[in-house]
């Protein structure tokens, strides 16, 4: 193999970069199309970049140093990039959804001169940045730059409610930033350095030490907020329900398990050497991961909003990679770089689906738009798949991060993190085929007058052919299905002990065959619940609706909309990551 | 090293969030995401400082004076423009918004509203396309 120039490392963050400043300057000559081509362009030529990076990268992490600031006697000054397979990969993936998304949005947006393609260009870059810097503030700059570019997309559309959206993902993202910075800055006052390795071998060299273990409680809270676990969760639903289609796309499939992969690059390369955040880490993680899960995959069954049932079904599987994190082993982490691109393909299709149901039928509610998707039925199609996906049927890309997840739960004995687990994704599984099954077959009791829509009537144009929308989405779904498994299974091991910067593991353990299958039995029955509970015996419904009406409402109320609330909580999230480390 | 910038900061943090909690008026919450900012600048340039040594410019000093790490204000200014960025940011937004529900208060600004009371009564969906425009 040919040595692969490290000086190419930075060109997948500098080409989104440089065309969108060109673009940004020339907006108001461009032609039409120009932009939806140039961005395309721009995203897959990342991809590919990646892609090659990542396939260098098997022999060992390159680096680039900015500069040509290279460390000398253990003293790092410059900059770097250090990329390793996994991380390269992961850079290849978001690429290739960039893509996929500028394809779906094509003339999306009239008379924009390209601002949308603009921003979703810088915060492409930012992603790369984010994956393939080895410097803690060059982290924190990717980061802020990732924020301000969503901040602005999710209120691209200047409504109402999506103004007020975008307040509460600004305001409470700010804040992530600023426990970010603190935490940074108390790292490096402990071990004045800002690079991985660096502070790594002073964390490893001091022992129990208070100041780090603020930092990485101000560090995880930040990438957890990001990450939308519980409680820092309630910004998510928000802004993905609000933001336009394409934007929810990278969202949901992209940013928030960008906020865990940073979490996983943090907490075991940067911090992995203090005992006091391992000992931690476990039960943090795993507690706060399945509480995750489950409460997401139980607010997702009680939407009838579509955007926002696929947000808390993000953040269900937000708590299931958080889990996966959380076994602290090189199965659990690879299981969960699977899963993160995995996930990515299959939400990234079910929000298109909804946008093309935007575009085309006008609406977003799913009482509303019960049987109206019969005209649109290759997308139906999708939606079903999809659906099946994401609860867990045992195919493709999705279900082997699920299953690599679950096995490294299963050796370590947390059976209860499995069944929330499996639970969490039945429940959002459910919820999308009980949408699947109203929209696009008419199934369900006739809403009659109670049609009316908790939010404010959305529109997107409706001036894009229906192939066009739909040939991304099954493209995602085609990934998610055609990727070989032996391709990962041989990859996934080297690559995620490299990730770890622990000795190669052999192979890895998957869990137990049947648990998917539950999972997808659990989603069908609750999906037929939710349809046909009308016909069913009372003795069944009585039971069940009765225990369901006292935690829902607790539940829609907490998730108020209201930004005092979310900061209040916010602070109590924050307390309870430092009271767990404070007691490891 | 003193413990009183520390103090500070964790105080001045609380103190925002404890006004953003709160906040009945959107530029009033702008405001305490602003002193929320101002604790990391505290924090960043107390751990930075070294009791007398100079500011970290060595034209008129020989090399080698001690001074205060650079590294810590180079952040702080970082940090100082993502600052400016996010309030105009969020000023753009609240005028927006202002502009649209004709309110300032977030108790009447919800992006989605409760369950059971339709919102169809509620204010005018406009999405003007003159005015639309993107950041």
């Amino acid at each position: 193999m040919t040595a692969f120039p490290a000086a190419l490392l930075p060109l997948p963050v500098a080409i989104p970069l440089v065309i969108c400043a060109a673009m940004l300057a020339t907006a108001h000559f461009l032609p039409g199309r120009l932009p939806d081509i140039l961005a395309t362009l721009a995203a897959l030529s990342v991809a590919v970049l990646c892609g090659a990076i990542a396939v260098h990268a098997a022999d060992g992490p390159l680096v680039y140093w900015f500069g040509g600031w290279e460390p000398r006697d253990g003293v790092h000054l410059g900059i770097g990039f250090s990329v390793d397979e996994a991380s390269g990969w992961v850079a290849a993936f978001i690429g290739l959804l960039y893509a996929l998304t500028f394809v779906f949005a094509w003339g999306f947006f009239d008379r924009t001169h390209g601002h949308f393609h603009i921003l979703m260009l810088l915060f492409l870059a930012a992603m790369v940045g984010f994956c393939f810097t080895r410097d803690m503030f060059n982290l924190f700059v990717w980061f802020e730059v990732m924020s301000v570019a969503a901040f602005a997309l999710t209120a691209y559309h200047l409504a109402e409610s999506s103004l007020a959206g975008a307040i509460n993902f600004t305001v409470v993202n700010s804040l992530a930033g600023f426990l970010m910075l603190g935490g940074i800055g108390l790292i490096y006052a402990q071990t004045g350095t800002l690079d991985f390795e660096g502070i790594a071998a002073a964390v490893a060299q001091g022992g129990r030490d208070p100041v780090v273990a603020g930092a990485f409680c101000l560090v995880a809270s930040a990438l957890m907020i990001k990450g939308a676990i519980v409680p820092f969760q309630f910004w998510l639903a928000d802004a993905h329900a609000v933001a336009p289609s394409p934007v929810s796309v990278i969202f949901s499939g992209a940013m928030v398990s960008l906020g865990l992969f940073g979490l996983a690059k943090v907490s075991a390369v940067v911090f992995g050497g203090s005992d006091q955040v391992r000992h931690a880490l476990p039960a943090l993680l795993i507690g706060l991961g399945s509480f995750t899960a489950l409460l997401g995959g139980w607010m997702a069954l009680l939407q009838r909003h579509l955007k926002r049932m696929l947000a808390f079904s993000t953040i269900s599987h937000a708590g299931i990679m958080l889990t996966g994190l959380g076994a602290l082993s090189v199965n659990g982490t690879g299981g969960m770089l699977v899963y993160v691109v995995g996930h990515g393909l299959v939400k990234g299709a079910l929000f298109m689906i909804a946008g093309i149901l935007l575009a085309t039928q006008a609406s977003i509610d799913e009482i509303a738009l019960r049987g109206l998707g019969r005209g649109i039925w290759p997308a139906g199609i999708a939606m079903g798949l999809a659906g099946l996906l994401l609860c867990g049927l045992p195919l493709g890309v999705l279900d082997q991060g699920t299953r690599l997840v679950q096995g490294a739960l299963a050796q370590q004995g947390h059976g209860i993190a499995l069944a929330a687990g499996a639970i969490g994704a039945a429940l959002t599984g459910a919820a999308v085929l009980r949408a699947a099954g109203r929209i696009f077959l008419g199934l369900g009791p006739d809403p009659g007058d109670e049609a009316g829509a908790p939010s404010e009537d959305e529109r997107e144009k409706a001036n894009r052919p229906l192939w066009l929308m739909l040939a991304p989405c099954c493209v995602l779904l085609a990934l998610d299905v055609g990727v070989p498994a032996g391709l990962i299974e041989h990859a996934l091991p080297r690559a995620a002990s490299a990730f770890l910067h622990r000795p190669a593991v052999e192979t890895l353990a998957e869990g137990p065959g049947w648990l998917p299958w539950i999972s997808v039995v659990a989603a069908l029955a609750g999906a037929g619940y939710g349809l046909f509970r009308r016909r069913l015996p009372a003795l069944v419904v009585r039971p069940v609706s009765a225990t369901q009406s006292a935690p829902t409402r607790a539940l829609e109320v907490l998730h108020s909309g209201l930004i005092g609330d979310y900061v209040a909580w916010l602070g109590v999230g924050v307390a309870v990551v430092a009271g767990v480390l404070a007691l490891a | 090293m003193s413990v009183l910038p520390y103090a500070v900061a964790a105080w001045l943090f609380g103190i925002g969030l404890y006004g953003i909690a709160t906040s009945r008026n959107f530029i009033h919450l702008v405001g305490c995401l602003g002193v929320c900012q101002s604790a990391t600048y505290v924090l960043l340039l107390g751990l930075g400082y070294r009791w007398g040594s100079i500011a970290p410019i060595f034209y008129d000093h020989p090399p080698g004076t001690p001074a205060v790490d650079p590294v810590m204000q180079a952040l702080v200014l970082t940090d100082i423009v993502v600052g400016a960025t996010l309030t105009a940011l969020l000023l753009v937004l609240t005028i927006q918004a202002y502009k649209r529900g004709g309110s300032l208060d977030p108790e009447k600004l919800r992006p989605m509203r409760a369950v059971g009371q339709s919102g169809r009564d509620r204010g005018s969906n406009r999405v003007g396309d003159g005015e639309r425009k993107a950041s």
